[in-house]
């Protein structure tokens, strides 16, 4: 029974090609939407990544980047540089803004770094300038292709004009984009005076950042301090929580429609396969031998479609990356679980539909002609 | 007398209500004992199939009573039935019902994991029985690139391979050519005779008549006696199978006579032994005799 189950779904290899391909593209579509989130999240957090500072310092009662707002008092740069073990200090001004280019705006975060120290800059750069200096911007390279913009160029930048000194890679995503201008320039446009929004640290060789942070909030009034990688999992988890309700929504379409198509297919195997059921019956295969066959029938072709659905998505992160760069793809553990329990799920819950079909073939039917 | 493998008494199975009643089985009664071949013959409509389904323990009787194997089948569950079908009763279609995804072999081993020892135990069986319905070449073979004949040899394998006692065959030579068909009726007669089992056959097929042990005549969901049709045919001496003289192609000059044979394989056992098949011959021809 079990050499039949497997035989049968093989003996039509286009066949089953086609049924294979048809779910996998349903579980594709969802991967496919997760990558583009979780590629998404994983810009949030680029910044924090990349530009890897032991220790973010930032306004107490604060502990995010994102959907918050942190202001310090410039004094505190050298309270924290005096703190032990601490190397260097880097101030940014942090803003969540619109600018102009190309005669189209662009929702980016705009970083005001200190003029002349690429430290807290763009970590990969297409050409031009690594730091930008008074009047100047670095822009995501993705953005200036696409508006037609090059070096030397003008772009508005909430409200003010910069020029173009650089095009950095790696910058670039559809909700999170990063520019860089100077944090003069920067206080300037928003009008503040006196205050950045957080510090990067850098620590002495051999320090524990953990340790550092504990020390900085406790030597430096009304500041909070956090590892980057406790950073970066905070911000992270916010990204998370926003797409999560999306993703579940999607991973639930994505699922139904698999649930139906494999329904369909192993539905139309048995309607095809009807009179070797009858056979099987009048021999005296019980009708749960034949459920179970049809079970693991839809379970192979579930997870058939899973493995071709991966294989894709791994196709697509560096296609989408030459074909479309304003799509970053990311493959998570957490996506691919989740998929591949859908498509198990999904198996299950398919094989039900035929029931009903196989309990009605006659096995007298087997006599006819 | 041993038990019988099949008994069935006063069956009855009507099909629709009111108008559209049809009393396709009405009142059957009869008997089958190991190493039995028995026909089943009558018009089309008569209600054989409908009978063997019965006996064959596929469908259940509106009343009357049908014991096999010394199982009464009614107080039997669907799952209880199933395997005594796995278990006791080989089957034999028109249509041959092979499996099309699985080979010879595995189509003939399908139902030994029905039973007991499962397919590993049957495995030597499987090879003995393709062996010896000459199909051991073609074991790896899938059914689409086989004959007919070839089929319905497959699907007797596939019956014998758990070594039922009781085998119902239901117009087994029907898709058939004559000299495939002829074949097909000699393995179930050996069936019979040679392994003991009991052998139930559904047929049209006049050549049956006479190698069955019995003939029953079913019209109308009865069973009723049937005048022999006289032939003038001669008689293969080997497995006594009526040949017509005059469109026979194998046969053999021995002694004085010639001698008609239905396929090469009698033709080859009478030149084994060819005394045997003539005092046979001779005890027939008195038996016919003594009949008219
Ligand atoms: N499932 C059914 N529902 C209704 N009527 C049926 C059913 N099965 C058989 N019949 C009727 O019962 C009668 C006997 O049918 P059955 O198939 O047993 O005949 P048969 O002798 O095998 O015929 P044939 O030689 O053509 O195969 C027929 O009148 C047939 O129409
Ligand atoms: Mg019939």
């Amino acid at each position: 029974m079990f050499n039949w189950t497997f035989r049968e779904l093989f003996s039509s290899p286009q066949q089953l090609l086609a049924s294979v391909a048809a779910v996998a593209s349903a579980f594709a579509l969802v991967l496919f939407f997760e990558g583009v989130f979780a590629g998404e999240s994983e810009k949030i957090v680029a910044l924090i990544d990349k530009t890897d500072a032991d220790v973010w310092v930032m306004q107490e009662g604060v502990g995010n980047m994102h959907m918050t707002t942190s202001f310090l008092a410039d004094w505190k740069i050298d309270a924290v540089a005096g703190v032990e073990g601490v190397k260097k200090v880097t101030p940014i001004l942090y803003l969540n803004s619109v600018f102009e280019a190309g005669g189209r705006n662009w929702f980016s975060f705009v970083v005001g770094m200190e003029a002349g120290d690429p430290r807290a800059g763009p970590w990969e750069m297409a050409r031009g300038a690594r730091a930008p200096g008074p009047g100047e911007a670095i822009i995501p390279e993705v953005i200036a292709d696409s508006a037609g913009l090059g070096i030397g160029d003008k772009v508005r930048i909430a409200g003010e004009d910069f020029t173009i000194a650089g095009l950095s890679r790696d910058t670039f995503s559809m909700a999170n984009s990063i520019t860089f201008v100077t944090l003069d320039d920067l206080a300037e446009t928003i009008s503040t005076v006196g205050t950045v929004s957080y510090l990067l640290v850098d620590a002495e060789p051999g320090v524990n950042p953990a340790e550092l942070a504990e020390r900085i909030k406790a030597e430096v009034e009304k500041v909070n301090a956090l590892t980057r990688e406790e950073f970066s999992a905070r911000d992270y988890s916010i990204a998370v929580q926003m797409g999560l309700d999306i993703v579940w929504i999607m991973t639930l379409i994505g699922g139904a429609l698999a649930v139906l198509l494999t329904g369909f297919i192993v539905h139309s195997h048995v309607s095809e396969r009807e009179r070797e059921l009858a056979v099987m019956k009048a021999l005296g295969v019980r009708d749960r031998s034949i459920y179970a066959a049809l079970l693991l029938q839809a379970l192979a072709i579930g997870l058939l479609a899973y493995a071709l659905a991966v294989a894709l998505i791994y196709l697509a992160v560096p296609l989408v990356g030459v074909l479309s760069p304003k799509i970053s793809l990311g493959v998570t553990t957490a996506a691919l679980i989740r998929s591949g329990s859908t498509a198990v799920v999904v198996s299950l819950i398919a094989a039900i539909i035929p029931v009903r079909r196989v309990l009605s073939v006659d096995p007298v039917s087997a006599f006819q002609q | 007398m041993t038990t019988p493998i099949l008994q069935a008494e006063n069956v009855v199975k009507t099909f629709g209500q009111g108008h559209a009643l049809v009393r396709a089985v009405d009142g059957v009664s009869l008997e089958l004992q190991q190493g039995e071949m028995v026909t089943i013959t009558g018009p089309s409509g008569s209600g054989k199939t409908t009978l063997v389904s019965i006996l064959g323990a596929l469908l259940r009787a509106d009343s009357g009573k049908v014991v096999i194997d010394g199982t009464d089948i009614s107080t039997l569950s669907e799952a209880g039935l199933s395997a005594l079908r796995a278990r006791t009763i080989g089957f034999v279609f028109q249509s041959f019902n092979l499996l099309e995804a699985l080979s010879v072999r595995e189509n003939v081993l399908f139902p030994a994991h029905l039973a007991p020892g499962g397919v590993k135990a049957a495995a030597p069986r499987a090879d003995e029985i393709l062996e010896k319905l000459g199909l051991a070449e073609r074991r790896h073979a899938l059914p689409r690139t086989l004959s007919g004949g070839e089929k319905q040899r497959v699907a007797i394998a596939r019956a014998l391979i758990n070594e039922p006692r009781l085998i119902i065959a239901d117009e087994p030579t029907g898709n058939l050519d004559s000299k495939s068909g002829q074949n097909v009726l000699m393995v179930l007669h050996d069936i019979a005779r040679d392994d003991g089992r009991g052998v139930l056959i559904v047929t049209h097929d006049r050549r049956v008549e006479d190698v069955a042990d019995r003939i029953l005549w079913l019209e109308d969901g009865k069973l009723r006696d049937r005048k022999l049709d006289a032939h003038e045919w001669v008689r293969d001496p080997v497995c006594n199978m009526a040949i017509d003289s005059w469109t026979s192609e194998i046969f053999i000059d021995h002694g004085e006579a010639r001698y008609h044979f239905c396929s090469e394989r009698c033709r080859e056992r009478f030149t084994a032994t060819p005394e045997t098949y003539i005092t046979h011959l001779s005890n027939n021809r008195a038996a016919l005799e003594r009949r008219s």
